[in-house]
């Protein structure tokens, strides 16, 4: 009996240790929403070691305010569905801001969730037009827009002379919505659009659909899809002896693009993008990409893995700045009073619907090597 | 007219692939009545073996490229020839008496353990098979442009396919496999051993399906850990647009899949192809419910 009773107040002892040590020691929460499995699971990978790596130097830097900071994670799977439910996760662990995530309709099936909670979010990856036209108060993202994309598109498309254009997407929201802007930009501009369809992503064979762009004889193929089916597309064409130029869409933009199709048939392949994580010049980009090689050995793949750690620099700035962690003041704060922030990509700043303003893309060219070169 | 035959050459090299992996379903299910759901995961597991055992053991560069890819060819069938045994033991056997559902369910836990595992071990990442380690040669068939390496690939299919067929038609063993398929219980009464029956369908058809996976890894470069799951949903479409259970309906099926995706692809809507093959798969079931080869058995009662 006195045993039981010793450990009993042991137990309760510790207990109250506990809820008190925790007391003491205030966090901030962060949540992280990113894709750590399912088809996009590398560029989650990728934002979570980015954010937490970002995290590790601001609680050794004594934290935001003195306070230490916690980043709650969890796995969208780079699925609509799956991410209803980790939004929904992420509303009962008291953060008041959360990151991500990367794909667009992803990113769409979180919205209302997070806006219903009174959660600030922060897009890192998420380029559909649609996302901030909803007028949602509590939304913000780092990366461009669709609209300004598809008017670079048709842009270097005019400049390089090309007149018949054949546009291939992949019926998700983001790579529908940027060929429906170029094509309706490239028709005001009197080109010829040769060819306009869909692949399924995810399929090893596309030789069915090369032989049909093939006979459409376009000048070249704007293709608005992923970096995995580009690859493949590339490695194909040159299989089929076709020599068409190809331009892609930023999310073409990850160096897995050469693995898969090769030096050889990569060579020549032009994307546009925000700038490579190699291409960024500003001192706070340089001292990451350095602090990133250290701690895990490679650079970060693409730059919309970049982007998370800007989404998490611009959050902890605001929570320092405002002294506030309610998602409507961090949410006013980025609106009115961030202007021409720092980040790892370059200056940032948000407009009223949360998109961020300021011109990030820039023409590449993959050349002989492999290598991402910058266009002037 | 030269684009409808270069069509039809894509869709048949797609469908020869198709047609190994439909191999694997028909065996199980005409044996267990069982659609094992994890066999597109043994195709990608075949896929990740043959990277993994070409680049560490480094054998083109030792004994030349057809050597290499024939032993790698073994190895890799019988690797995941025995997975597919243990998957047979651990996942079905203790469910065989089971209600129907119970092992169905256990196919799909499975089938998700098998693609988590995969990208636990070797990373979420596309993996790349080496480049230019085949032929990349084209030869000219009346003005068609083939790659060399499609029509070997499509023909290690159809070889595969056919050892398979006489095996199970002219062996003892074929022969056992039937009877155990026709009725378990009387192949037991006959003094066949259904147990290991059953082993040796598990062994099989993972081998096939694994094969296919160095096969597509070989030929397409590209590997994922989720690859599996479209492909192994193409190959079921495929066993049962053949008639499932029925071996040579399952190459006819595959191969006939392929063909109508690369023609529905050409001629109507790149966007609609899967949904044209699955709407000819639902055609052909309401013409012919048991699929284009498959018998009509009459129901014990």
């Amino acid at each position: 009996m006195k045993k039981k009773l010793f450990t009993l107040g042991f137990l309760t002892l510790a207990l109250v240790a506990l809820t008190l040590g925790s007391a003491w020691a205030k966090t901030v929460r962060i949540g992280l929403m990113c894709p750590l499995t399912g088809s996009w699971a590398s560029e989650g990978q990728d934002m979570k070691q980015i954010v937490e790596l970002l995290a590790a130097e601001t609680n050794k830097a004594g934290g935001i305010n003195g306070d230490q900071v916690e980043i709650v994670i969890e796995d969208d799977g780079g699925d609509p569905r799956q991410a209803a439910l980790a939004a929904t996760r992420l509303t009962t662990k008291e953060i008041s801001s959360v990151i991500g995530t990367y794909g667009s309709s992803v990113t769409e099936a979180s919205q209302n969730i997070y806006a219903e909670s009174g959660i600030l979010q922060v897009a890192t990856g998420s380029t559909a037009i649609r996302l901030s036209e909803k007028n949602l108060p509590l939304f913000f993202r780092t990366c461009p827009r669709d609209d300004e994309q598809g008017m670079v598109a048709a842009k270097t498309l005019g400049a390089l002379g090309y007149s018949k254009i054949a546009i291939l997407h992949d019926n998700t929201s983001y790579a529908k919505g940027l060929a429906d802007e170029a094509k309706s930009l490239l028709e005001k501009e009197g080109k010829t659009i040769a060819f306009f369809d869909a692949l399924t992503p995810g399929e090893r064979d596309y030789n069915a659909i090369l032989t049909k762009l093939k006979s459409a004889a376009p000048d070249v193929v704007f293709f608005t899809g992923y970096y995995p089916e580009a690859g493949m597309l590339l490695r194909q064409k040159m299989e089929m002896g076709w020599n068409v130029p190809m331009l892609g869409g930023d999310a073409t933009n990850n160096p897995d693009l050469v693995k898969i199709a090769g030096n050889k048939a990569a060579d020549g392949y032009m994307f546009l993008s925000p700038p490579v994580p190699a291409d960024l010049d500003t001192p706070e980009a340089k001292a990451f990409m350095e602090a990133y090689k250290a701690k895990y050995g490679t650079a970060p793949g693409s730059v919309w893995a970049v982007l998370a750690g800007d989404a998490y620099r611009v959050i902890v700035e605001a929570i320092a700045k405002s002294k506030e962690t309610s998602g409507e003041k961090l949410a006013a704060y980025l609106r009115t009073q961030l202007k021409d922030f720092s980040g790892l990509t370059g200056k940032i700043s948000f407009n009223d619907k949360g998109d961020r303003v300021g011109d990030l893309y820039r023409v590449y060219k993959v050349d002989a090597a492999g290598a991402f070169v910058l266009q002037p | 007219m030269e684009e409808f035959f270069q069509q039809l050459t894509n869709g048949l090299a797609v469908g020869g692939i198709y047609a190994l992996i439909a191999l694997g379903y028909t065996m199980v299910y005409g044996v267990m009545k069982l659609i094992n759901f994890a066999h597109g995961d043994l195709f990608t597991i075949g896929a990740y073996l043959g990277l993994t055992l070409l680049v560490s053991l480094g054998l083109f560069d030792k004994i030349g490229p057809l050597p290499a890819v024939i032993l790698l060819a073994v190895m890799v069938m019988i690797l995941v020839a025995i997975i597919g045994a243990i998957l047979e033991r651990v996942a079905y056997k203790p469910l065989r008496h089971s209600p129907r559902l119970s092992a169905v369910v256990s196919a799909l836990g499975a089938s998700i353990f098998f693609q988590n595992a995969i990208m636990a071990i070797y990373s979420p990442k596309f993996l790349v098979y080496p480049h230019d380690i085949l032929p990349k040669a084209a030869i000219n068939i009346l003005g068609l442009d083939i790659p060399v390496m499609r029509i070997i690939l499509f023909l290690t299919s159809l070889l595969l396919m056919l050892a398979l067929y006489f095996f199970i038609q002219k062996t003892k063993i074929g022969t056992a496999i039937r009877a155990a398929a026709i009725d378990q219980g009387a192949a037991k009464l006959m003094g066949i051993n259904v147990d290991r029956v059953i082993m040796l369908v598990f062994c099989i058809g993972p081998a096939l399906g694994g094969a296919a996976g160095l096969m597509v890894g070989l030929y397409y470069g590209q590997i994922n850990f989720s690859m599996g799951w479209m492909y192994g949903l193409k190959a079921f479409t495929a066993a049962i647009l053949g008639g499932i259970g029925n071996i040579p309906g399952a190459m006819v099926g595959g191969l006939l899949l392929g063909v109508i995706e690369a023609l529905g692809a050409a001629y109507i809507s790149i966007a609609w192809k899967d949904a044209i093959a699955f709407c000819v798969l639902i055609l052909i079931l309401i013409v012919r419910p048991t699929g284009l080869l498959g018998e009509r058995v009459a129901e014990k009662v």
